[in-house]
């Protein structure tokens, strides 16, 4: 936290040292206070921080595979450098950045439903469609203030020597802990667990949205006595390694990880996973202006860029041209390849944009 | 000399204080609404008892374990009163996240403690040691014990043994010297340690987060939630706001019973 703060304001020093709103001397005051070397400021590097784009993800490995199949590229091309924050664009945060006028991100990896809530409020910058290209998104996830990247989703894991010659297979098997007794994790903050909860008690595909939500929350509460919450990617990663649940909701693309991690004994189930949508946005006003933060975009859109992003964070393609272009040992975990893309149910950023202070807060209330 | 950092003070820590008691009866609309809510909605009513009903059971276990350490040290040699002193003080230094972490790996499904049990055939299933509210209170008890220790370790050492001796040569049992003459001299350290735990227990947010499995709520969460995810920030600033008065009211009962600086690690 400290760590993040000092670089960014040396970050924000560069900058108005360079605009010549600060001078020489406060600007070495500030390196030498955020333990920036002198001579790595005389070299250029925090120079450089003026001149790029911030992107802001999620850590651990992502800013090691944005930076090689996204970063490179862009760089290349544009001579224009990237760096990460890596503290994760929470809506939360996206907001009071924008609202305190130094915003000092330029494009977030958010989800979509991010993208329709900043966007309503008026705390994103539009995207241009004249540089970043509609017919490289899949047909109706590309938005007015966000477009889609990268799919995640919400699947299930279960244990292969609980459920042996039955093992489940839907959400439905999921929420029957008669037929298929044992602990479940679920999702703390209500998405996923919703639409999993609906599919299980009988909602159609193509029915799900608007959210039922009283009857989803009822059905949550049904196995709310077997039940476990995770809040991040590790603690569901951990509640299934450790043995704690005998099916657990996680991040698909931690399916593989988790697979390998036990030997093969909890397996990834992809019928009716629900996909995410992630969306890159632009928070207003941001630093390095419009132009270069859309050619940023449209570099993500590559289909080498996206196949590397699965490849390495286990992100699926929303490139329609990238989906037959999956390799073979990613075929079963990814969302949009041939063998899953029909059985994925997509999520809705629009219900989940205006609806989820609701949605939440009714699932906190439910699982507490 | 003391106005820049006067200005500091004001600037960076007053004005964002007031910034938050302004949000809570401005959003999302001006007026009283977010407090309002208090009254009307069950689920923010039932957070704050869970919330208070934690803080009420870590500080009574805390300040009991809290007690029987300071009281062996304060009865102890020099050099073993050294040595007990830096083990609550190593415990006290730790980070709070190691500590939580360290909870689940030894009381874990997997952990240490079941796999021991199972192992010697004790039990035959793992016992939910923690991702329960058992869990929550084990983390937080012993997160909080040397916050009591503390205290009571100033107060206890600045007794007179003399008046002990006394009450003893006036024909006293050590159970009566300790329950009608130690026990009441100490009130004053049992009170600041009390007060001193519940007010940092009012504002756990890790420990309950990872040992509570999600199921157990408590205030300083639901606010961060508020915050950065739902949006409800008026809602949010409101229990910021209550915790704040709550917590400068017990400060306040605290400063009747013992000098605030004693109570912090000041001079004694």
């Amino acid at each position: 936290m400290d760590k993040q703060f000092l670089k960014e304001s040396v970050q924000q020093g560069a900058v108005a040292f360079k605009a010549g709103k600060m001078d020489r001397r406060a600007f070495l005051t500030l390196c030498a206070m955020a333990g920036v070397a002198v001579s790595a400021v005389a070299r250029g590097d925090a120079h450089a921080a003026a001149n790029q784009i911030i992107l802001w993800n999620w850590g651990g490995s992502s800013e090691v595979c944005h930076g090689q199949y996204i970063a490179e590229p862009f760089t290349e091309s544009t001579g224009i450098g990237v760096g990460f924050d890596t503290s994760g664009p929470l809506q939360g945060k996206i907001k009071a950045m924008v609202d305190s006028g130094s915003v000092t991100a330029d494009v977030c990896d958010a989800d979509a439903f991010d993208a329709i809530a900043l966007g309503d409020s008026g705390h994103l910058e539009p995207i241009d469609y004249s540089v970043v290209d509609k017919a490289k998104v899949l047909d109706g996830f590309a938005w007015e203030y966000g477009v889609s990247i990268i799919f995640y989703g919400y699947a299930f894991m279960y244990d292969t020597e609980a459920y042996g010659d039955n093992p489940p297979n839907s959400w439905a098997d999921f929420f029957n802990t008669a037929e298929f007794p044992g602990k479940r994790s679920l999702y703390k903050w209500a998405n996923g667990s919703l639409e999993g909860a609906l599919l299980a008690d009988g909602v159609s595909k193509d029915a799900l949205y608007p959210l039922d939500l009283d009857r989803a929350i009822a059905k949550v509460k049904t196995i709310k006595e077997d039940s476990l919450y995770w809040g991040s990617g590790s603690e569901a990663h951990s509640m299934i390694v450790n043995g704690e649940v005998s099916m657990g909701m996680v991040w698909q693309n931690r399916g593989k990880a988790i697979e390998d991690d036990t030997d093969g004994r909890y397996k990834l189930v992809m019928n009716e996973a629900l996909a995410m949508p992630g969306a890159y946005i632009v928070p207003r006003g941001n630093p390095a202006g419009r132009d270069a933060v859309m050619k940023f975009i449209q570099t993500a859109q590559d289909p080498k860029a996206q196949l590397g992003l699965l490849d390495c964070l286990g992100m699926t393609p929303t490139n329609p041209t990238a989906f037959g272009m999956i390799p073979e040992g990613q075929k079963a975990y990814a969302i949009t390849s041939a063998m899953n893309i029909d059985k994925v149910v997509y999520n809705d950023p629009v219900w989940w944009g205006a609806n989820s202070e609701k949605a939440v807060n009714a699932f906190l209330e439910a699982i507490s | 000399m003391i106005l820049p950092f006067l200005a500091v003070i004001a600037g960076f820590y007053i004005y964002p204080i007031a910034n938050v008691l302004w949000l809570s009866v401005v959003e999302p609309e001006p007026g009283l609404g977010n407090y309002a809510a208090l009254f009307d909605t069950e689920s923010l009513r039932r957070i704050i008892l869970t919330t208070i009903r934690i803080c009420v059971v870590t500080t009574f276990f805390s300040v009991l374990f809290g007690y029987t350490i300071a009281y062996a040290m304060v009865h102890m040699d020099q050099r073993k009163q050294n040595l007990m002193l830096a083990l609550v003080l190593v415990s006290f230094w730790i980070s709070i996240l190691v500590r939580t972490f360290s909870w689940l790996m030894l009381l874990g499904h997997n952990g240490l403690l079941n796999n021991g049990l199972q192992a010697i055939g004790v039990i035959n299933e793992p016992i939910a040691f923690v991702r329960n509210e058992l869990g929550v209170l084990i983390g937080m008890i012993h997160y909080m014990i040397p916050y009591a220790v503390l205290p009571l370790l100033v107060n206890m050492r600045n007794l007179d043994m003399r008046v002990m001796r006394a009450s003893q040569n006036l024909g006293a049992t050590g159970t009566q010297t300790f329950l009608r003459v130690y026990l009441p001299m100490t009130i004053p350290g049992i009170v600041a340690s009390t007060i001193l735990v519940f007010i940092l227990s009012l504002g756990f947010y890790v420990t309950p987060a990872i040992l509570g499995g999600g199921k157990v709520l408590m205030i300083a969460e639901y606010i961060s939630v508020q915050i950065l995810i739902t949006l409800k920030w008026g809602t949010a600033a409101m229990l910021a706001t209550l915790m704040l008065f709550g917590v400068l009211g017990m400060l306040y009962v605290m400063s009747r019973f013992m000098k605030l600086s004693a109570v912090f690690g000041g001079g004694r």
